[in-house]
C-alpha cells in the first residue's frame, strides 16, 4: 500500500487494519506524533488527512490510501502551522508537552478551514485533552491567531 | 451483567387453568432404549460443532470459570435465575443423565426428575434438532467437556412464582415440538439454513418478536413476523429479513457470510448481544453452513409497510458539523467531538473496521434501545479467528449525561438520510440503571 | 524560530522516500538527550577537574557543563523535565552565576551519580518531586554557575595575559575592559573545564538586585521542540535493531501464569518475534508495537491465584474488592487513631461541648492518568552493560533497582531520562507499576534491544493510586461561633507507609495527614489522628500528595463549622489568622484579585445563580488561597473562575508559576469534579479515558493568579497550586445548592439546576 506523507511517497508493508498513528511511529518512524489512548478520546495522535483534522489512532491505514497525510513533522512547511507553532512559542503554550503536536495540528486544520474563527468555533474544536492543563494559554494563543496572527 | 427474557405472570395464569397431569408429563424420547456405547470421535467432533452452532458456552460458561460449568446470570422481573453446570459432573452436572434424558431437556425442557426449565433455555428452537445432532451433542458433552464439580445456583425468584409446572403449559401452548422438517419446494442449501436458523443457531430467540407471555410469536418462515426483529434486554434484535432499513434488505448473501464469519462487513460490525454470539458461535460454523444461512435469510421477504421507503445517503448533515454551526443542532457538537474521529462527518464510518452510521439499523429502527446501549455502554471486544478487533466501541456513560446521549442519537437518527427519529432522555435513563459498561478486556469462552 | 530549532536534538530531515529507519533511529537516540551520560563520559579522560575526587556534590563544574564552540551550554541537569519547567529554571538559575542567557541553554537530565545530589539537607538523594527541585538546589546550582564563570575567567587570564581581576564577564564572554579584547566562552571552555575547580567559598554570588533572569519571565527552553514533535519522549526512544513489547497483565496483582492456551498460535501471528512468561504478566515482542499489542491482548491465559505472602511492599489484588465497599470500610474502621497532631485538648474539649458539629468526608483512590503511557527502552550492550531509557523521577533508585534486575554492578547501568509526557508522581520507583524490569527482562531474553510501551489500558490497570481516605470530623463552637475544637480522625493509608513498608518505630506517615496537620488557624484545641488501614491497593504519590485530598476534607469541614458559627467563611478565616501576616496578606491578596470577597450566592450577568467558595492550604513551603465561583448547569457543576494567590517566599520565573498555578488548578478541578479510580471484583473499572474522564477544555475556568513573594524561605511550585481549588470549589457549591458536598468527585452527586 502506498500513502501520501507530508508530500512523500511511502510504500507501507503493516495490514490494512492497523491504525495509522502505529504506521506513522514505527514503520515510517515519525514519532512527533503521539499515543495518548487508542480510542480517541485524547488526540494526541491527531494528524490531518486532505487538511481534516483526524485521530490517527482509530484512523485504519487502508482507508487513508490516496490521501494527502500531514504530520506534525512537517507543521512548519505549512504557512499556517508556521504561524500557529509561532503562536504557541510566543504564548509559552506547552507544558510537558505531550498532547501538543495534537494540539498544533487541531488548530492547524481549523484555521487553515476558517482564518477567522470565532471563540465559539474555537471552543468547538480544540477539544483534545491536556493533563497538564493548558488549555488557557492554548484560548490565548487561538485568540490571537484568529485575529489575524499576532507574530511570536 | 447479562440478562435475558422475562417470564411474566401470564405463565401462572395459564397454569390456574390446565390440569395437573399435564404437568407432571414425561415426554417421550426416540432415545428411550439408547445404550450407552463408546463414541466415534467423528461424533463428538460434530457433537462439537452443534455445540457452537448452539451457543451454549454463552449462557453456561463464565469468562472465569470452567467451561460449561454454569452461572450466567439472568435477570428476571421475579428475580435472577442462573445457567446450569452442564458438564458431565455427576453429582452437580449432567453426568447421570442418559441420552434420553439429555435429549427431554434439550428438546422439551424437562430434567430427569420432571422440573420444567425456564425457557430461557432456548428449547423451543432446539426441538427442531435432528435426533443425530442431539446424539452428537450428548456425546460432545460427556466425552469431550471436563467434568467440573460446581453446584448450581438456586434461582432468586420466589414462591409462588419459583414454581416450574405451570411451564408445561406454557410449553403446551408455545411450542411445536417435533424435529426439522424439510421443505420439498426448497433446495437442499436453502433447507440446510432454515434447520440451523430455526434449530441450534436459535436466532428468533433474539430476533423474533415475542408475545405476552415471552412467547416467540413464529417458529419459522410461514409467518412474516418470524425474524422481522425484537426488543430484549435493552437491545434491539434487527429484523433478519429483507426489510431494508432495519434488516437486512441491503445486504448481499456474501455480506451476510462475512458479517458471521468474520463480525463485520460494509453494513456493520457486531455489538451488544451479537458480538457474543459472533465470538462464540457464528465465526465456528462451516462456509458452507455460513451461506446456507445467508441464502435462508435472504429468502425471508421484507415489509415495506413496517419498515418504510427504504433509506438513502442524504449529505446534507454534514454542514450541522462544520465548526460555526454546531450549536445551532443539539447533539452536533457531541458527534463531532465523540463519534465523527471514528465514524466521520459523512457517517460512513471506516468500512469494514468501524461501522457506518448512515443507513446503520440501529439509525434507521424506531427502537432506540441499541443506540442508547451501545453508546451507554460501548461493545465487547470483537474476536474473530482469536485476534481482537484493533478499534472497540467505547463507553460514554461517564462522560456524557442523559440529555447529551439523547441528542447526539436524535442527530445521528435524523442525518445522512436517516429515519430513526428523535431519542428522549428518558429513555436514556433509563437504560443507564441497570445496564453495565461492556468491558475493554477480550474475553474468550472455553469450550473444552 | 530559527535561533531555537538548532538547540536541541532535531529528526533528521524526512528527504525522500523510506529510508533505513532503524539507522535513523540509532543516530536520533544517540546525539540527543537520551544519550546524555554516553556523551559525557567520553570527555572524563586526561582533565584534572574532571578528575577530581570527591568533590561536594554540585561543585564539579565539568559534570554539569558543557560550552560548546557556538557558545551554546548545555547543561546537566539534578532534576527531570515533565512540564513543570524545571531545565528553564535551572539554565536561569546557573545562567545568572554563569553570566550567559539562559535562551543559549540546552539541559538534559543529567545521568545517575553523587555530583547530582544536590538537594540540600537531603544527601545522597535525589529525585524530581516534592515541589523540591528549585528550592533545594538553588543554593547550589548558583554557585555552580559562579565556579564556572570563575574557571572561565582563569582560562581567559591565561589566553588574554591580563590578571583576574581585571577581567569581567558580559553575557557569553570574557571582557578586558583595559585593552578592549573579549573572548567568547565557547574559546574558553576546552582550557577552562579542564582546570581545577576553585574552593566553593571563594566565589562570591551576584546581589540578586543585579538579577538579569532570575525572577523575570525567561522563555521557556522546550517550548518550540514541543510545539512541533521534536521533543523526545521515552516512548519515542529508537536504537539500531530495536524491537518492540506489549503486555498483557494479569487481571489482579499477584496472580501468575498458569497457561497460555493459544501460545503457538500467538508466535503465528504477523510480525510477532517470541512470547514471554513474565511475573504477572504475559509480553510479546515484535518487530512492530500494535503487532505485539494485538498478539498480547489475544492471549488466552490461565491466571493463577497468588500463592503464599506477597514479596515485601508487595499487595496481592483480593478477587472481591471493591473501593464502594472499600470505603465503606474505612468509614467504620473504629478507634480513635494515633496522633499526627495536637494542640490543647480537643477530645476533653469536645466531650464536655454542648453541640458538636461532626461531618464524615470521603476522598476516592485516583490515578495519575498522565498523557504518556508508560514505556522504557532496554539495551545490553556488548561490554555487558545496559542502556536503559526509562521515565523517571529519581535516576539513582532506578540504576540500583535497574542493576539488581539486570545482575549487573549498578555502574554498569546507564540511565537515561527523557523528557517526561506528564508525571505527577507516576514515575517514581514502583518496580510493580513500571514496565522497566519488563524491558530488562525481554532485552536479556531476546538479545536485541527491546522498547516495553504499556498500552493505556495495561497502564490503568497497574498504575498505583493516591490513598482513599474516609475522615471523622468533629468541631464545636464558643459562645461566639468560633471554632473552640475540632478533631479530624483519617482512616487512610499514607502512600509513604504503603511504599516502604510501616515505620518499625511506629512513626506516622506524615503524608497520610499532610493539609489535615498543619493548618494556620488560631483553633485552640485541635487533634488530628490518623486510623491506619492497610489497602489491598498498590498507592503511590500524586501530586500534592496528603494536601491533593486532606486539604479538600479539612477546609470544607471549616465552612461547615463557620455556617454553624454564622460565620462568613472568609472573614473567620481572616479571624482565625489574624497575626499571621503571611497568611492575612495571602488571604486579602485573593480577595483583590477577585473583586473584592462575595459569597453570594447571586444572579450572573447570564442570568445563572452563582456562589463562591473559598480555601486555602500550606502546602510543600509554600502559602496558597484560591476563590472559585461556581453555578450549577443541567445538574453539572460549571466552575466559571478561579482566583488564586500564592505565596512561594521567593521566585526564580514568574511566568512558570503562572503556568504551573494553572496546571495545579486544572488537576484539582479535575479531580474534584471528575476523578475516582474505582474497582469492582479486584479490577478496575476504568481502562482508559473513556470510562476515567479528566477534565477537558470546556470545563476550565478562566484562571487569575497573583504571585506574593512575603521573602519567606522559598517554597516549591508545581504541587502547591493543587489543594486550596477542591475545597474552594466544593464550598461554593455547598453554598450554592444548601447541600454539603462531602466527597470527590462531585460527578457522584446529584444537583438540581
Amino acid at each position: 500500500m502506498e500513502l501520501r506523507i507530508n508530500r512523500e511517497t511511502y510504500s507501507v508493508q503493516s495490514e490494512g487494519d492497523t491504525p495509522l498513528l502505529w504506521v506513522i511511529r514505527d514503520e515510517l518512524g515519525l514519532t512527533g506524533t503521539k499515543y495518548g489512548c487508542g480510542i480517541a478520546q485524547c488526540g494526541a495522535c491527531s494528524v490531518l488527512v486532505d487538511g481534516v483534522v483526524t485521530r490517527s489512532c482509530v484512523t485504519p491505514v487502508d482507508s487513508v490510501e490516496g490521501s494527502e497525510i500531514t504530520t506534525i513533522e512537517a507543521i512548519e512547511a505549512d504557512e499556517t502551522g508556521r504561524r500557529v507553532v509561532e503562536a504557541w512559542v510566543a504564548h509559552q503554550v506547552p507544558q510537558c508537552g505531550y498532547c501538543q503536536s495534537g494540539q498544533v495540528m487541531a488548530a492547524t486544520a481549523l484555521l487553515r478551514e476558517s482564518p477567522n474563527p470565532s471563540e465559539e468555533e474555537i471552543a468547538a474544536v480544540m477539544v483534545n485533552l491536556c493533563r497538564c492543563g493548558t488549555y488557557n494559554a492554548i484560548k490565548a494563543a487561538m485568540a490571537d491567531l484568529a485575529d489575524g496572527g499576532e507574530r511570536g | 451483567m447479562k440478562k435475558r427474557f422475562a417470564i411474566p405472570a401470564v405463565v401462572l395464569l395459564a397454569a390456574v387453568a390446565g390440569g395437573v397431569w399435564l404437568a407432571k408429563h414425561h415426554p417421550a424420547s426416540p432415545f428411550e432404549a439408547a445404550e450407552k456405547s463408546a463414541a466415534a470421535p467423528d461424533l463428538v467432533a460434530r457433537g462439537e460443532y452443534v455445540a457452537r452452532a448452539s451457543d451454549c458456552v454463552a449462557c453456561h460458561s463464565l469468562p472465569d470459570g470452567a467451561p460449561f460449568s454454569g452461572g450466567l446470570e439472568m435477570a428476571t422481573p421475579m428475580g435472577s435465575i442462573f445457567a446450569t453446570n452442564i458438564t458431565p459432573d455427576p453429582e452437580t452436572g449432567i453426568g447421570a443423565y442418559s441420552l434420553a434424558d439429555f435429549d427431554r431437556a434439550v428438546r422439551s425442557g424437562v430434567t430427569p426428575d420432571g422440573r420444567r426449565l425456564y425457557p430461557a433455555m432456548p428449547y423451543p428452537s432446539y426441538a427442531k434438532l435432528t435426533d443425530e445432532d442431539v446424539r452428537a451433542l450428548y456425546t460432545y458433552f460427556m466425552e469431550a467437556v471436563e467434568p467440573a464439580n460446581h453446584p448450581n445456583r438456586p434461582s432468586g425468584i420466589d414462591w409462588p412464582m419459583d414454581q416450574r409446572w405451570p411451564l408445561a403449559f406454557w410449553n403446551m401452548m408455545f411450542t411445536e415440538g417435533g424435529v426439522y422438517e424439510a421443505s420439498t419446494s426448497e433446495d437442499a442449501l436453502w433447507n440446510r439454513g432454515a434447520y440451523l436458523v430455526q434449530s441450534a443457531g436459535h436466532c428468533g430467540s433474539c430476533h423474533t418478536p415475542r408475545g405476552p407471555a415471552m412467547e416467540e410469536r413464529a417458529l419459522d418462515e410461514s409467518s412474516p413476523l418470524y425474524l422481522s426483529g425484537a426488543l430484549l434486554d435493552g437491545w434491539y434484535a434487527p429484523s433478519l429479513r429483507n426489510d431494508p432499513n432495519t434488516g437486512i434488505g441491503r445486504w448481499s448473501e456474501a455480506d451476510v457470510v462475512a458479517f458471521l464469519k468474520e463480525g463485520r462487513n460494509a453494513h456493520a460490525v457486531v455489538f451488544g448481544s451479537m458480538a457474543d454470539a459472533f465470538n462464540n458461535s457464528t465465526q465456528f460454523l462451516t462456509d458452507e453452513d455460513l451461506r446456507a444461512i445467508a441464502h435462508y435469510l435472504k429468502s425471508l421477504p421484507g415489509d415495506p409497510e413496517r419498515d418504510g421507503s427504504p433509506w438513502e445517503y442524504d449529505p446534507a448533515s454534514a454542514a450541522a458539523l462544520a465548526p460555526a454551526r454546531r450549536a445551532e443542532v443539539p447533539g452536533a457538537q457531541t458527534y463531532a467531538t465523540k463519534c465523527a474521529y471514528c465514524h466521520g462527518a459523512d457517517g460512513r464510518g471506516r468500512a469494514p473496521w468501524i461501522p457506518p452510521l448512515a443507513g446503520a439499523v440501529s439509525a434507521l429502527a424506531p427502537e432506540d434501545a441499541s443506540a442508547i446501549n451501545v453508546t451507554l455502554n460501548g461493545s465487547a471486544r470483537v474476536v474473530a479467528g482469536g485476534v481482537p478487533d484493533a478499534y472497540r466501541m467505547p463507553p460514554f456513560r461517564a462522560q456524557l449525561s442523559d440529555r447529551e446521549i439523547a441528542d447526539v442519537l436524535s442527530f445521528i437518527r435524523s442525518a445522512w438520510g436517516n429515519s430513526g427519529g428523535a431519542v428522549a432522555p428518558e429513555a436514556v435513563a433509563e437504560l443507564r440503571g441497570p445496564t453495565d459498561p461492556a468491558s475493554s478486556q477480550v474475553i474468550v469462552l472455553q469450550m473444552r | 524560530m530559527g535561533d531555537l530549532s538548532n538547540r536541541t536534538l532535531t529528526r533528521p530531515e524526512l528527504s525522500g522516500g523510506p529510508v533505513n529507519l532503524s539507522r535513523r533511529g540509532f543516530l536520533l537516540a544517540s546525539s540527543g538527550a537520551a544519550a546524555g551520560s554516553l556523551v559525557l563520559g567520553l570527555g572524563l579522560p586526561g582533565s584534572r577537574a574532571r578528575a577530581q575526587e570527591a568533590m561536594a556534590p554540585g561543585t564539579r563544574v565539568p559534570a554539569f557543563l558543557e560550552i560548546r564552540p557556538d557558545g551554546t551550554v548545555r547543561l546537566l541537569s539534578p532534576f527531570v523535565e515533565g512540564g513543570q519547567g524545571v531545565f528553564t529554571a535551572m539554565a536561569q538559575i546557573v545562567g545568572e552565576e554563569l553570566d550567559a542567557d539562559p535562551a543559549t541553554f540546552v539541559v538534559e537530565n543529567a545521568p545517575p551519580g553523587a555530583d547530582y545530589q544536590v538537594m540540600e539537607g537531603m544527601p545522597g538523594f535525589r529525585i524530581t518531586g516534592g515541589s523540591l527541585s528549585v528550592r533545594t538546589s538553588y543554593a547550589a546550582m548558583r554557585r555552580l554557575g559562579a565556579l564556572a564563570r570563575a574557571m572561565l575567567m582563569t582560562a581567559a587570564a591565561a589566553q588574554l595575559g591580563a590578571p583576574v581581576s581585571e577581567l569581567s564577564t558580559e553575557p557569553g564572554r570574557v571582557v578586558h575592559a583595559a585593552s578592549g579584547r573579549s573572548l567568547g566562552y565557547g574559546e574558553l571552555a576546552p582550557a577552562a573545564l579542564d582546570l581545577p575547580v576553585p574552593d566553593p567559598e571563594s566565589v562570591t554570588l551576584r546581589d540578586p538586585a543585579e538579577f538579569r533572569w532570575i525572577r523575570q519571565p525567561v522563555k521557556r527552553l522546550d517550548v518550540y521542540e514541543k510545539s512541533t514533535g521534536k521533543a523526545v519522549f521515552a516512548i519515542d526512544a529508537q536504537v539500531e535493531g530495536m524491537l518492540h513489547a506489549a503486555v498483557q497483565h494479569a487481571p489482579r496483582l499477584g496472580m501468575t501464569i498458569g497457561t497460555i492456551r493459544n501460545e503457538d498460535e500467538l508466535r503465528a501471528m504477523k510480525g510477532v518475534h517470541s512470547v514471554h512468561h513474565l511475573p504477572g504478566a504475559v509480553a510479546v515482542v515484535a518487530e512492530r508495537w500494535w503487532d505485539a499489542k494485538r498478539a498480547a491482548e489475544a492471549a488466552q491465559v490461565d491466571w493463577r491465584e497468588p500463592e503464599g505472602a506477597p514479596e515485601p511492599n508487595l499487595r496481592h489484588m483480593p478477587a472481591d474488592f471493591s473501593t464502594d465497599a472499600f470505603g465503606d470500610a474505612l468509614e467504620r474502621a473504629p478507634g480513635d487513631g494515633e496522633e499526627a497532631e495536637a494542640k490543647g485538648d480537643a477530645p476533653k474539649v469536645l466531650g464536655e461541648a454542648e453541640t458538636v458539629v461532626g461531618a464524615t468526608y470521603r476522598a476516592p483512590f485516583v490515578n495519575h492518568a498522565q498523557l504518556e503511557p508508560p514505556a522504557t527502552l532496554a539495551r545490553f550492550n556488548p561490554d555487558g552493560t545496559l542502556d536503559l531509557w526509562v521515565p523517571n523521577q529519581a535516576p539513582d533508585m532506578f540504576q540500583a533497582d535497574a542493576a539488581k534486575q539486570a545482575g549487573i554492578e549498578p555502574a554498569r547501568v546507564r540511565v537515561h531520562s527523557p523528557l517526561l509526557g506528564g508525571f505527577f508522581g507516576r514515575h517514581f520507583l514502583y518496580p510493580s507499576s513500571n514496565p522497566y524490569p519488563q524491558a530488562i527482562a525481554l532485552a536479556k531474553a531476546v538479545g536485541r534491544p527491546v522498547k516495553v510501551i504499556w498500552s493505556r489500558e495495561e497502564e490503568f490497570l497497574r498504575d498505583r493510586l493516591r490513598p482513599m481516605a474516609v475522615t471523622r470530623f468533629r468541631g464545636t463552637l464558643d459562645a461566639d461561633g468560633l471554632p473552640l475544637a475540632l478533631e479530624a480522625v483519617s482512616a487512610c493509608e499514607g502512600p509513604s507507609e504503603a511504599i516502604s513498608g510501616r515505620d518499625k518505630d511506629g512513626k506516622l506517615d506524615p503524608m497520610a495527614t499532610e493539609g489535615l496537620t498543619g493548618k494556620a488557624y488560631a483553633i485552640p484545641n485541635v487533634r488530628v489522628a490518623q486510623i491506619y488501614v492497610q489497602n489491598p491497593t498498590m498507592l503511590g504519590y500524586w501530586r500534592s500528595v496528603g494536601h491533593s485530598m486532606n486539604d479538600f476534607l479539612y477546609e470544607s469541614f471549616f465552612d461547615e463549622m463557620a455556617d454553624q458559627g454564622g460565620q462568613d467563611p472568609y472573614e473567620l478565616r481572616l479571624r482565625l489568622l489574624a497575626g499571621n501576616e503571611r497568611l492575612t496578606n495571602l488571604l486579602k491578596a485573593v480577595g483583590d484579585l477577585s473583586g473584592g470577597w462575595r459569597r453570594g450566592p447571586f444572579t450572573a450577568e447570564d442570568g445563572s445563580r452563582r456562589a463562591r467558595g473559598v480555601a486555602m492550604a500550606s502546602p510543600f513551603g509554600s502559602e496558597a488561597a484560591s476563590i472559585a465561583e461556581v453555578s450549577i448547569e443541567e445538574g453539572e457543576v460549571r466552575v466559571h473562575d478561579l482566583w488564586q494567590a500564592i505565596d512561594p517566599g521567593s521566585i526564580v520565573n514568574p511566568a512558570i508559576i503562572e503556568a504551573q498555578v494553572n496546571s495545579a488548578v486544572a488537576l484539582g478541578l479535575s479531580q474534584v469534579l471528575l476523578e475516582e479510580a474505582r474497582y469492582e471484583k479486584g479490577q478496575p473499572v476504568a481502562r482508559n479515558f473513556d470510562m476515567y474522564p479528566i477534565l477537558p477544555p470546556d470545563r476550565m475556568p478562566r484562571v487569575h493568579v497573583r504571585v506574593v513573594e512575603s521573602g519567606a524561605p522559598m517554597g516549591g511550585i508545581g504541587e502547591p497550586g493543587l489543594p486550596s481549588v477542591p475545597p474552594a470549589v466544593a464550598n461554593a457549591v455547598s453554598h450554592l445548592t444548601g447541600q454539603r458536598a462531602r466527597r470527590m468527585p462531585l460527578s457522584r452527586l446529584s444537583f438540581e439546576s
